[in-house]
Formats: structure tokens, sequence, C-alpha cells
């Protein structure tokens, strides 16, 4: 099972330089709650790199509060690459998985990759204990597309 | 989301075939033997392996003993948690990407 990732690219109108900083920088203010992929039971709370750069963490602050370290930053390389840990509270403690985050200049834009990695690091039963649940993941991913699609025809 | 999640829900949009993911969830199974346990006809059960197939969910091969006998196993040895982690953790960062590529391109 080594290898199990998540990919997920994106090209943005701005130089690498411009998209990182934005990235790492103004991710409290970017990064956009879902009801349906929640951080915790608390919901996502307000992300952000603390401190900046290669030796700081990411964490987020809830409404009540509390924070939750959810990784290290492993690469900071401003234009290039951010790579962190991530832990959800619903993980067990010492199970982890990994984000990668490359920025690479494509004509006078930027395309972002967001590689997630990782699974395997957590033990089956974390996620088996609660059943199959394909309905839920069902009705989760429809209301997502549907989400998805009504904030596209919204913008054109 | 892309084209891979789509697939992999429409292969999923059939009780069948969920049950069927359930099953080989558990271990691998010839055909013959998941037609039995779900009550179909042979050729029905095929038509589900095949979905679940382009689905990128299960994958089939030949035990060494035998190359007469189809065996299926969840895709990678994948389990159903695992694909259902992956796609929900693709929706997530598909989400926030969208998100973020809002916030970045306002701010130019």
């Amino acid at each position: 099972m080594s290898g199990a990732a998540v990919i997920v690219a994106l090209r943005v109108g701005v130089s690498p330089d411009v998209a990182f900083a934005a990235f790492a920088n103004d991710i409290g203010q970017w990064w956009k709650s879902h009801p349906l992929f929640r951080l915790s039971r608390k919901g996502d709370g307000v992300l952000r790199f603390d401190p900046q750069g290669p030796e700081g963490r990411l964490v987020t602050r809830f409404d009540d509060g509390d924070e939750w370290e959810i990784g290290l930053v492993r690469h900071w390389v401003p234009g290039e690459r951010l790579a962190f840990g991530w832990r959800l509270p619903s993980f067990k403690a010492g199970q982890a998985t990994e984000v990668d985050v490359r920025f690479e200049a494509v004509g006078g834009e930027t395309r972002v990759t967001v590689e997630h990695r990782g699974w395997d690091n957590i033990p089956q039963e974390h996620a088996a204990r609660h059943g199959f649940e394909l309905m839920l993941f069902q009705r989760r991913l429809g209301e997502f597309w549907r989400m998805s699609l009504k904030g596209m025809s919204e913008r054109l | 989301m892309n084209t891979r999640v789509d697939s992999t829900l429409a292969a999923l949009a059939d009780p069948v075939r969920r049950r069927t993911v359930e099953l080989l969830g558990e271990r691998p199974r010839s055909a013959g033997e998941l037609a039995g346990e779900l009550g179909l006809a042979p050729p029905a059960m095929s038509r589900h392996l095949r979905a679940l197939k382009e689905g990128g969910l299960v994958e089939d091969g030949h035990p060494d003993f035998d190359a007469r006998v189809r065996i299926y196993n969840l895709k990678d040895g994948a389990t159903a948690e695992l694909r259902q982690w992956l796609a929900e953790t693709e929706a997530m960062w598909t989400h926030q990407l969208a998100a973020f590529k809002t916030h970045v391109e306002r701010s130019v």
C-alpha cells in the first residue's frame, strides 16, 4: 500500500513567488471550511503557519480559542515548495500524513500541485471502526458536486 | 474532482457493486463465489465486475495454480476505507485550491 497519494493541481494567474507567499501567509484567509470535509468536529478553525518559515508549523485556531497543530513544516522554499505534516484530531497519536505543495512557473502563471501522501501511517481500524459508510460517502460527494457546480454557475 | 473520482462514484452507484466491494475488502474472491454470495446469475455478476474494474476499484488476476480461474481483488489491495480517504482528500484539496485561486487572483 505504499505510495498511496492524492494529487490535485491547478493553475493560478500569478508568479510562483506571489503564489507561494499567498499560500503560506494568507492560508487563514483563503482556506474555506467545507461542511463535508471538516478538519475536526469543531470545524476547520483559522489556519496559519507559525512562525512563517522552515522552522514553522501549521496550526489552526478554533472559535473557542483551542489550537491544534496540524503538522511541522518540512520544506519551506519560497516560490518553489512548501511541505508539511498533516495530522487531524481524529488521527491517533503518532499517526500523520504529509502534504507537499509545489509551485512551478508555466508561462506567466503558476501550476500549484498538492500531493497528499501517507495513508500507510493510518491503521485500517481507524477508519474501519466506522464501517464502510458508503452511503454517507456517496451522499457527501454528491453534495460536494452539487455545491461545486452551483459555485461554478454563479461565477459564469 | 477528476474523471477518476467520477468513474469511481459511478461504479459505486449500485448497491450490488457496493456489496461486492465490501466482500472483496474482506478477501479476494472469484466471480463465481461473488455471484453465489450475492445471489446473482454469472452474466449479471460479470457486468458488475466490469463496471468496478472500469471504476478503478477492482482488478483481476489468475492464481498460480490455475489460469482458468479469475480472482478479483480490490485494486492495489485498496480497502474501501482507503478509497474513501483518497476520494475525500482529493475533494477537499480540489475545494481548497479553488478557494486559493480565487484569493490569489483577486489580490493581483
